[in-house]
């Protein structure tokens, strides 16, 4: 499953682990550049220094590869996005408790192969189990359910049946190379590509923004006040402000976008500086993740089965 | 060779405003133009009619021609002011590839255009590293290659050096100048005509009425022509400091002499450290940015920061500003000027407590403006603290904003906006007022009016804090200064005094 053009070794995952990734990729790509000398050449002046890399560099699923990380990381994002999606879909076949629980302690077995770091997965999975554990409450205060406690179970299981893949997994995805792949593997057009990643590239600096708008407040006297409502009606101007100002820059980045050649067909036309290489990794994941995400409907018909035969 | 030629250029807006009137301006191929003009004059408009991207909402007339034809996308690079919104990708590498993926380039050739982009424009950190760990002036330098990498045929900078401090401005200025080569055009927009004068063929200005003014070499000698008063024009010395009423920026609450904390004492910083850890889902490698820092700043002395990009002034500003807290070292006000419960560290302060001690003026004041007009913008932290509100009106006078006191300030010109925020931080008597990169990219009247204002802080009781690489302005302000406070890496070096 070696896909045409990409590097040698990066379709094998267990080679490209051993490796360190810069010197092969790096030395082929050259190989193939210094054949292809071209009018370019004049219009730069400056010729290129001993030691720079000229060449295509490793994408970044293969640096992730050359790396330590539990097994998704050779993954590229297509299948993560996929598996994610299909998970969900899944989870809306849960009927009862019990097949949520089957389905859930599935997941659980796989979360080995997903799951780095525990301590930032613990604090990636917090707001779900608190919105698992106000799901499951809404259904007991309504009440209207003859078994109210089990049916607040199966509530709370559903959701993190239906959300728990989603969130581990898309950790893993690098905007950037999700682009890459969306884009030449999906045909999804270039623009659309382009003003996505520019823009999910562009919240770290929303968030030095909302440091920069929140801290001019405090200063002028502005800050959050004592109560809760108090701090809500700070959040909500703090917000408009950098509402306000997101959009001023969001003008000045299409501009700057659009001043390297963006501004009409040539985004269309684009070509990607990166290859989006479909890895034997990718087809394990989702083959496996299918599986996964399958499970409640299984299970279900599964029970069925058994009910009916009893 | 091409030749970009640009006739009788008027841009109107569509509520009817007039952006630029009537502007002539050639670039022949190899040439290098400076373009500069006071604040307000249509000089970015005049960028971006000859990159073919004005707006689409204002209304242009005139016509921009390359060799006597229209210009194909990316023959005319533009680089826009701030080198944060110019990239566009996390990595280097990714971001200066940009423009050859636009321009439809297969990978070798694409990463090989990279490779030399980066030679150019003498980026040096690797295509690999990631872009928010850059300094300024590699930031511009990479700005810079990812213009070069679309190969233009003509290049258009937007004030590509403000933003830097002396060392790092001359670098990338030779840098430029390098990468256009003899070739490509060049025109270069900015107030500095001083800096760019011995470098350019040509000064163009263009008038505060438009059309333009003075299109003609520079010579050293000769005294600066008519129009061009407000420009940092060679050989002509730095205007006198804006005269501001005595009395007027006194502190509202005054740090009386305490007995065993020195005579005006206002801040005493001692072992000042700063450790930024990112916090959320992919967090970063901890960066030490400031580590063992003294200084005290006094009532009536205005204490300057220097130092390089990256060395740390910005993040020891808002320290003393108290809008982060150090992570090492000790930061205490007088205790007089201490919060409920006799709290002494500016960051433990209330937002109240902060505002009626504290005058801050950010690098960035345009990002930060709190209210829909002038007048209130400049009126809200004393109304807010019950102060008096007369000062504030008395203020906008003072620095000629009074005619625009019901405007909008975002609707402001560059320099006006300057003199908004800094209206804005001491209306209210602040007993400290910290600056942060005052004067940057300021032009000459502009600069009068920061120099005077912090000036007459300083000389009515407040302490003042100014983080600069300004060396006009340290030398406007000297007489009213203290040592200043050099950082070099994160730590107080040591100058020759």
């Amino acid at each position: 499953m070696r896909p045409r053009g990409a590097a040698p070794g990066a379709g094998d995952v267990h080679t490209s682990v051993h490796s360190t990734v810069d010197e092969p990729v790096g030395t082929a790509a050259r190989a193939v550049d210094d054949g292809l000398d071209d009018g370019l050449d004049d219009g730069l002046g400056a010729g290129v220094g001993a030691g720079v890399d000229a060449g295509v560099p490793p994408t970044a699923a293969q640096r992730r590869s050359a790396g330590r990380g539990p097994l998704v990381r050779h993954c590229g994002p297509l299948p993560l996005l996929a598996v994610a999606l299909l998970c969900a879909l899944g989870a809306f076949a849960v009927q009862s408790w019990w097949q949520a629980a089957g389905a859930l302690a599935v997941q659980g077995l796989c979360l080995p192969l997903v799951v780095g770091d525990v301590r930032a997965a613990l604090r990636r999975l917090l707001p779900l189990a608190l919105a698992a554990l106000s799901v499951g409450w809404s259904v007991v205060l309504a009440g209207d359910d003859p078994d109210p406690l089990w049916a607040a179970l199966t509530a709370a299981l559903r959701l993190l049946v239906l959300v728990l893949p989603g969130a581990l997994l898309l950790g893993w995805l690098d905007p950037t190379e999700a682009g890459d792949h969306l884009a030449q593997r999906l045909r999804v057009p270039g623009r659309v590509v382009v003003a996505v990643v520019v823009a999910l590239g562009r919240l770290d600096a929303l968030a030095d923004s909302w440091d920069q708008v929140a801290a001019a407040r405090r200063v002028r006297g502005l800050g959050p006040g004592r109560g809760p409502a108090g701090r809500v009606r700070w959040a909500a101007s703090t917000s408009f402000g950098l509402l306000v100002d997101a959009v001023r820059g969001a003008g000045r980045v299409s501009l700057a976008m659009d001043a390297r050649g963006f501004a009409g067909d040539g985004a269309d036309r684009r070509t990607w500086a990166l290859p989006a290489p479909w890895r034997r990794a990718d087809t394990v994941l989702l083959l496996g993740g299918t599986a996964v995400a399958a499970l409640p409907a299984l299970l279900r018909v599964g029970g069925a089965f058994l009910t009916s035969t009893t | 060779m091409p030749h970009l030629a640009l006739r009788g250029l008027t841009v109107t807006t569509a509520g009817g405003r007039t952006l630029v009137r009537d502007v002539d301006l050639d670039v022949a191929a190899g040439e290098r133009v400076l373009l500069a003009g006071p604040s307000g004059a249509g000089k970015s408009t005049v960028l971006r009619a000859l990159a073919g991207l004005l707006e689409e909402d204002v209304e242009a007339e005139g016509d921009v021609r390359l060799d006597g034809r229209p210009a194909v996308p990316g023959e005319v690079g533009l680089l826009v002011q701030d080198p944060l919104d110019a990239l566009v990708a996390p990595t280097a590498g990714r971001d200066t590839a940009f423009g050859p993926e636009n321009a439809g380039l297969d990978r070798p050739r694409t990463w090989r255009q990279v490779a030399r982009a980066h030679a150019a424009a003498r980026y040096t950190a690797g295509r690999d590293r990631e872009v928010r760990t850059l300094s300024g002036g590699e930031r511009q330098r990479l700005a810079l290659a990812g213009t070069l990498a679309a190969d233009p045929a003509v290049l258009l900078l937007d004030e590509p050096t403000s933003m830097l401090d002396a060392a790092t401005a001359a670098v990338v200025r030779s840098a430029v100048l390098d990468a256009a080569g003899d070739a490509r055009g060049l025109l270069v927009v900015d107030h500095d005509v001083a800096g760019w004068a011995p470098h350019v063929d040509r000064v163009v200005v263009l008038g505060a009425h438009g059309g333009v003014v003075h299109d003609a070499p520079v010579r050293q000698s000769r005294p600066a022509p008519a129009g061009t008063g407000d420009l940092w024009w060679p050989g002509v010395p730095a205007p006198a400091p804006l005269e501001v009423p005595a009395g007027l920026l006194t502190p509202a609450l005054a740090p009386a002499p305490t007995p065993g904390t020195g005579d005006g004492e206002v801040l005493r910083g001692r072992g000042l450290g700063l450790v930024r850890t990112r916090r959320g889902l992919r967090p970063r490698p901890p960066a030490t940015v400031l580590a063992g820092v003294d200084l005290t700043l006094t009532a009536g002395a205005l204490t300057p920061v220097t130092g390089g990009s990256g060395a740390g002034k910005s993040s020891l500003l808002s320290l003393l500003a108290g809008l982060a807290a150090p992570t090492s070292g000790t930061l205490l006000a007088a205790p007089a000027l201490a919060g409920r419960r006799g709290r002494r560290a500016p960051h433990t302060w209330t937002s109240r407590e902060l505002a009626a001690r504290v005058g801050w003026v950010p690098q960035f004041p345009e990002h930060t403006f709190v209210a829909a007009t002038v007048r209130a913008e400049v009126a809200v932290t004393a109304s807010v603290l019950g102060r008096d509100p007369g000062r504030g009106e008395e203020l906008l006078e003072v620095l000629g904003l009074a005619a625009h006191a019901d405007a909008n300030p975002f609707r402001l010109s560059g320099g006006e906006q300057r003199r908004l925020a800094l209206a804005g931080a001491l209306a209210a008597g602040p007993a400290l007022v910290v600056a942060d990169e005052p004067t940057v990219g300021q032009d000459r009247s502009t600069w009068a009016v920061v120099a005077g204002l912090l000036a007459a802080a300083a000389r009515d009781g407040a302490a003042v804090a100014v983080g600069t690489h300004d060396a006009r302005l340290l030398d406007a302000l000297r007489h009213h200064g203290t040592t200043p406070v050099h950082l070099s890496g994160g730590v107080r070096a040591q100058v020759a005094a």
